[in-house]
């Protein structure tokens, strides 16, 4: 176990269900050419840099019941898509095969469950909720990259395009200052007062 | 972009006194040591050097990047768990990259050894399976270097607080960090079991120390550079001090990939590739390998030659043999009010009550334990809650929105017993980015440690319980990849059959050849070897000054 525990950061990181090996490292070999994605013709004309406009309304469809809007903001209001979406142009360029096969994936499981279905993002909630649950339960790598990538989008610093108005970080009680002092919490607030 | 490199420049060809491979924990030690003790030295480092005013609270950017840590896109190395696997690729090994090494990155848990860690062989007695060994030194002899990191490199810490802690000459140059609701619920839980939580001995400087201001508690510590230099790494003070002297050069973006030696087995200098791959040969009168316990062993055996077929300073077979990584065990308890573990220096509070373990219990070894939160949020979304807790949806953001602040992790660090097939070679058909062969671990877990790893979660759930925790929770204990505590590869021993270097770091079969670094333990320790490295490092540097003094060097 390491002292900084990188190890456990590296884990979470690696091999925690495989979670962020797929996402955060971008370490996954084989890198693709803009040429070979099946996803996002170079010409496309959607809002998005990366997705078609049909791709992208699925991607934020599952990034809102990984983190749903309820009484508080979820990914939705965060612009988790936007964080993916950028992010899969640049530094997580390697990971655009998983998202176009992941998609096409779910484009036939939707098929399959609901023939005249538009899309996964047309479902209902309950319908898109037992897609996910299938996706889950088949341990796609998909899944996972959409877990690992969702996080990411909703809490790294918003220069990446998330965490708009560091939604994620309200809503976790996290606050990003360069200065902290005593008290830190509440099990600490008389220690001040001690020697 | 940056400062100019302050300190010395040389030619390659000139024949410098020493060169040290590795700017890290150990080698920004030997670097500051030598070049004030009057020596030319030159320090190569494969990382980039990197400042204060390019390290920033960006946790995806830190992930991203690989800027500070071995990166294993262009570093790939195998894995195998025995020798009668074929190794596959696998991410096996981490460990910092960059001037200052693993300090720049580190949480700066400075625990010293005790004495008993040390002499464990003969007081224990020996273990089936482990190639267990006594060190050979003793604590005492060591003490004075403790001492002298704690107020070299700045430690903050308070004497006489730990019942356990061994004897010491003096006390911390700096008052502890202050405690945090994590060390509160240390102390609760300690004073509960009648154990003792102590300040924890931290390489961050509590106020303003030789001229560096004091931490301000902002809490990216673990993964992170410090940005205003109140983390005491060797980029914060060794190296600069090392620069003064006017002698040394620190030379990044330098991946040494041979030592080179003569026919008379001296060692002439090295061979590194430079920014733009170009082979460069440092010239020096000695080396000093400080490249950590998986690079170290991985230069000397691709430094072989007909003389010394099997890699260099390895006749005893030694070279790469008996790594460790440190044990543990981590587990995690959610509390009724806000704890904010991620505001202020990592760990506030340390129990070292099981250091040496009941000998009825039947464990080789011992460890210590910690309270902390030091996941960052993307990372606490990804694996900060329970481990049965679900991985999306409402229940998904109820949790986080509750657990973010009011979790702590109890750390449990432990003894990794040494074992002859658990090693560091070189793999037979990978190459990194540089063509040079890649790393190969192969590690399975003694029996021991897996029980006392188990042991030891157990009373970490018992700490928990006795802290109030609503809940708490296990984490797997399998070993994690990659490690980053790299240790014993290049065995320290009087016995050159049994051992690589002797008890100053020289090597026993290449007299102006040093190593120094975690490679060097003969034993684990219990966690946190960074003190212990330096300490090792400070005492090699005085005996490497003594030797070249008196021209048994050159």
């Amino acid at each position: 176990m390491s002292e900084g525990d990188i190890a456990r950061r590296q884990f979470l990181q690696e091999s925690a269900s495989a979670i962020t090996a797929v996402w955060l490292t971008a370490a996954l070999g084989g890198a693709a050419t803009l040429s070979t994605l099946s996803c996002a013709p170079a010409d496309h004309k959607s809002k998005w840099q990366t997705f078609t406009d049909a791709e992208g309304e699925d991607v934020a469809a599952i990034a809102s019941l990984i983190i749903p809007s309820d009484v508080t903001p979820g990914a939705r209001e965060a612009g988790v898509i936007d964080f993916i979406d950028r992010s899969l142009s640049s530094f997580a360029r390697e990971q655009r095969p998983l998202f176009a096969t992941g998609l096409a994936d779910l484009e036939r499981r939707v098929a399959a469950a609901h023939p005249r279905a538009k899309s996964f993002a047309r479902l209902d909630a309950s319908e898109q909720t037992a897609i996910l649950h299938q996706l889950e339960q088949s341990k796609s790598e998909f899944f996972t990259a959409m877990l690992a990538a969702t996080a990411a989008g909703m809490f790294a610093n918003p220069e990446y395009g998330g965490n708009r108005n560091k939604i994620g970080w309200k809503l976790i009680g996290f606050d990003d200052r360069f200065y902290w002092e005593e008290p830190f919490g509440y099990y600490d607030r008389d220690e001040g007062t001690r020697a | 972009m940056h400062d100019p490199p302050g300190g010395a420049v040389y030619a390659p060809a000139d024949e410098v006194d020493f060169v040290v491979v590795g700017a890290g924990a150990a080698g920004g030690v030997m670097a500051r040591e030598l070049s004030r003790a009057g020596f030319r030295v030159v320090v190569l480092e494969q990382g980039p050097y990197l400042r204060a005013a390019d390290f920033h609270h960006d946790e995806l950017g830190v992930t991203q990047l690989a800027a500070l840590t071995n990166d294993f896109r262009s570093q790939p190395n195998t894995f195998r768990a025995s020798e009668s696997d074929v190794a596959k690729k696998k991410e096996a090994v981490k460990y910092g990259r960059a001037v200052g090494g693993g300090s720049v990155h580190f949480t700066g848990n400075y625990w010293r050894f005790h004495e008993i860690d040390f002499i464990e062989r003969s007081k224990k007695g020996p273990v089936e399976g482990a190639d267990f060994a006594d060190w050979p030194l003793k604590y005492a002899e060591l003490e004075p270097y403790y001492t002298k990191v704690e107020w070299e490199v700045g430690v903050s810490g308070l004497a006489g607080a730990n019942p356990f802690d061994p004897p010491r000459s003096r006390g911390y140059p700096l008052p502890p960090l202050p405690i945090k609701s994590s060390g509160v619920l240390a102390e609760l839980a300690a004073k509960k079991m009648g154990w003792h939580a102590y300040p924890a001995p931290m390489a961050i400087i509590s106020k303003p120390y030789r001229g560096r201001a004091a931490c301000v508690g902002c809490g990216f510590c673990e993964t992170f550079g410090c940005e205003i230099n109140a983390k005491s790494s060797t980029l914060a003070t060794m190296i600069p001090e090392a620069e003064k002297t006017g002698r040394c050069e620190v030379r990044p973006n330098s991946y040494v990939r041979r030592v080179e030696t003569n026919a008379a087995g001296r060692a002439t200098g090295v061979t590194y590739f430079d920014a733009r791959r170009r082979e460069i040969l440092q010239r020096a009168k000695a080396v000093v390998v400080c490249a950590n316990g998986a690079e170290s062993p991985r230069l000397l055996l691709m430094s072989e030659t007909t003389r010394f077929p099997n890699g260099l300073a390895n006749s005893s077979g030694y070279v790469g043999r008996n790594l460790m990584f440190n044990g543990g065990a981590i587990s995690g308890g959610v509390f009724e009010h806000e704890i904010n573990g991620y505001k202020g220096a990592v760990v506030s509070r340390v129990i070292q009550d099981l250091f040496e373990i009941d000998p009825k219990v039947g464990l080789a070894g011992g460890g210590g334990f910690d309270f902390r939160h030091d996941l960052t949020p993307i990372l606490f979304a990804l694996g900060g809650l329970p481990t049965d807790a679900p991985k999306w949806g409402p229940e998904y953001k109820k949790m986080l929105q509750e657990y973010f602040t009011r979790s702590v992790y109890v750390f449990a660090h432990a003894t990794s017993l040494p074992v002859a097939t658990n090693s560091i070679t070189l793999d037979p058909t990978l190459k990194d980015a540089w063509g040079l062969p890649a790393i190969r671990v192969t590690f399975t877990e003694h029996p021991n440690d897996v029980k006392l790893n188990e042991y030891m979660q157990d009373r970490a759930m018992e700490l928990l319980d006795a802290a109030g925790a609503r809940k708490s929770w296990r984490f797997s204990r399998d070993p994690w990849f990659p490690q980053v505590h790299l240790l014993g590869t290049c065995r320290m021993g009087n016995d050159p059959k049994t051992s690589v270097v002797d008890r100053h770091h020289r090597a026993h079969d290449v007299r102006n050849l040093f190593v120094v670094d975690g490679s060097n333990f003969v034993t684990s320790g219990r966690g946190q070897p960074t003190m212990t490295i330096q300490a090792l490092a400070f005492r090699a540097a005085d005996h490497a000054a003594r030797l070249a003094k008196r021209g048994e060097l050159s």
